[in-house]
């Protein structure tokens, strides 16, 4: 078996919920201009939701993904209702929200210890089946994560780039005074934003979560390649979000047959998106005239 | 020398909050004068405290403490230092999301090979053989000997931090938090400036890791975590980020009262000093950072003296 085709298989099967968490991040991002750092929580609280209603329920994984979504969207509105709007009306620099931001992600991470506990906590899932995918074993939930996380990442680029009310996401990110005098309601669209990025991001946490552990450091860890991704895709748009996205895992997956050891696959990703910034930013002042 | 009225947790905590006013008056020239969020300061502490223990440890010099120490806190401040020139040029063309993800990839890359490189670091096992480069008696004795070392270095970045508020090249730095293009339009060498800041800052925060090594002659992986970051970064914003002393009071607010009071002297139940109360000191860290940002953004000092004096001049 050739490296390229289990690095195809392994790195969409696995790294799958990466594409949904990064659309979401860069929906946020996109809007306000912001690196929201408590998205971090976002993705770990939609781990934690889909564990808690999964264990505490008896339901099953795919029955708890909608809710858990929606809590963690919920969590992200109220995020933007008592922290970042009140921050924006107070007029707070880019750097400070950034710092805000920072300390809310921290503030999230502990105190939801005080909620779900301390330890590490599992989903109560039946063990899946192995299925040949061009001669790689891949577990049947894997492939049902994989399936799901594509049609949601498909549903979110049809509501963003092709819906009205995605139009006027796009309005308002694109100019607020202006989308505002063409009868958007900015608070209406900014909320449905963050409600749709916090969908996306607690999503992405409970494919992560169902596939090892519910820990609240999942989304933390997350963070890094969620925020490389959507800073080198964002030049292409969505589209681009979701393409560098999926290379991403391809190459991560790729990387660490070649080195057996995924944290050198993670090491060598960071420094080819901080490579491929630097470029791009030099290039930009070159263009500019900026002397470096 | 009898030291039984005095806690060993009292020492360690004292060592903590010296340590923490150091990375934070760091800090400060960076965030509060420049302007550029560091979210990668427990890397450089990170990297100096593993590049002194791994050449304090691993290498066969020729030569004991008190020698064998200066050598290989030198290797650390240097590296640091040099780690701090890669990252300084990397983020110094980019705007404040290129300097997040520097800072947040550098810290993350330090953690990563840490863990990986285990014939030299211990990964998650660690790495003991470390310890004092003296011997005065009990570990009590050198424990508190090692607090004085290492607040005579804080205090001397102390005194450093201050000289750079007074100097032209302080001033530069306030330009470039404040308005870096018409700084740079003014013929100033801001790229230079920002570069320079950061090799010195960070060849001081690998210093500071060096000192914790010591103190804790243990190193662990788990001690690269953001919490490095936080801590300082939490103290200089509740102090103010703009002023010098900020970093002093905010630190013992903030690290001295959960590290030294909560945990010393509080009359807590014992469980909750394993999982409780750390969870807890993170949790009102975070929102401390949230709280004064958004409702006194200056901290508790406010704003810089100049600042005030300009006010005062021009009447705004």
């Amino acid at each position: 078996m050739d490296l390229v085709t289990q690095s195809v298989v392994i790195g969409l099967t696995q790294n799958a919920p990466l594409v949904l968490a990064a659309i979401g991040f860069y929906l946020l991002y996109r809007l306000t201009g912001l690196i929201n750092v408590a998205y971090a929580e976002t993705v770990t609280l939609g781990a934690y939701f889909g564990m808690w209603a999964n264990t505490t329920f008896d339901l099953d994984f795919f029955t708890v993904l909608l809710p858990a979504g929606a809590m963690a969207g919920l969590v992200s509105v109220a995020t933007y209702l008592l922290v970042f709007r009140p921050a924006k009306q107070r007029n707070v620099g880019m750097l400070e929200v950034i710092i805000i931001s920072f300390g809310l992600s921290i503030f999230l991470r502990h105190a939801l210890q005080f909620v779900f506990g301390y330890p590490v906590r599992f989903f109560d899932v039946p063990p899946p089946d192995t299925i040949q995918v061009l001669g790689i074993g891949v577990s049947s939930f894997r492939l049902l994560a994989l399936a799901s996380v594509g049609v949601l990442a498909l549903l979110l680029y049809w509501f963003i780039q092709r819906s009205r009310l995605g139009l006027q996401i796009r309005a308002l990110a694109s100019d607020e005074s202006l989308a505002q005098a063409s009868g958007i309601r900015p608070l209406a669209v900014t909320v449905l934003i963050w409600f749709l990025a916090g969908l996306a991001g607690g999503l992405a946490g409970a494919f992560y979560g169902v596939g090892s552990s519910v820990a609240p450091l999942l989304g933390w860890r997350l963070f890094l390649p969620i925020l490389l991704v959507v800073l080198v895709g964002r030049a292409w748009g969505l589209g681009g979000v979701i393409t560098v996205g999926v290379a991403t895992g391809v190459l991560l997956a790729g990387a660490t047959l070649q080195f057996g050891q995924v944290l050198y696959a993670q090491l060598l990703i960071i420094l080819i998106f901080l490579a491929i910034l630097k470029m791009r930013a030099r290039r930009l002042a070159a263009v500019e005239g900026v002397a470096v | 020398m009898n030291l039984a009225w005095l806690d060993a947790f009292l020492i360690f905590g004292l060592f903590e909050v010296m340590m923490f006013i150091g990375l934070a008056l760091l800090l400060h020239l960076q965030l509060g004068l420049a302007r550029i969020a560091n979210f990668g300061v427990v890397g450089f502490w990170g990297l100096g405290m593993y590049a002194f223990g791994v050449s304090y440890v691993r290498v066969d010099w020729p030569f004991g403490d008190p020698w064998q120490f200066l050598v290989c806190a030198l290797i650390a401040t240097l590296v640091a230092g040099l780690a701090g020139l890669v990252v300084g040029w990397y983020i110094a063309d980019l705007d404040i999301d290129g300097a997040l993800v520097g800072t947040l990839g550098f810290a993350t890359a330090v953690a990563i090979l840490a863990t990986t490189e285990q014939e030299l670091t211990g990964g998650a096992l660690g790495m003991g053989g470390l310890g004092f480069p003296y011997d005065i008696g009990t570990v009590k004795e050198n424990e508190l000997v090692w607090l004085l070392v290492t607040t005579g270095v804080v205090g001397a970045i102390l005194f450093f931090v201050w000289q750079v508020h007074r100097s032209p090249f302080g001033r530069l730095l306030i330009a470039v938090g404040a308005n870096e293009p018409l700084a740079r339009s003014l013929g100033k060498r801001t790229f230079r400036a920002k570069i320079g800041l950061f090799v010195v800052a960070s060849a001081a925060m690998g210093l500071l890791g060096a000192l914790f090594g010591v103190m804790v002659r243990f190193l662990d992986i788990g001690n690269l975590g953001v919490e490095i970051t936080l801590a300082a970064m939490v103290g200089l914003v509740l102090g103010g980020t703009a002023r010098v002393w900020g970093a002093v009071v905010g630190i013992v607010l903030t690290v001295g009262l959960f590290d030294i009071v909560v945990q010393s002297y509080l009359p807590l139940p014992r469980e909750w000093y394993t999982q409780a109360l750390p969870v807890l000191r993170e949790a009102a860290f975070g929102l401390a950072l949230m709280v004064v940002l958004l409702f006194r953004p200056l901290g508790v000092l406010g704003e810089m003296r100049r600042d005030r004096l300009m006010k005062k001049l021009h009447g705004r």
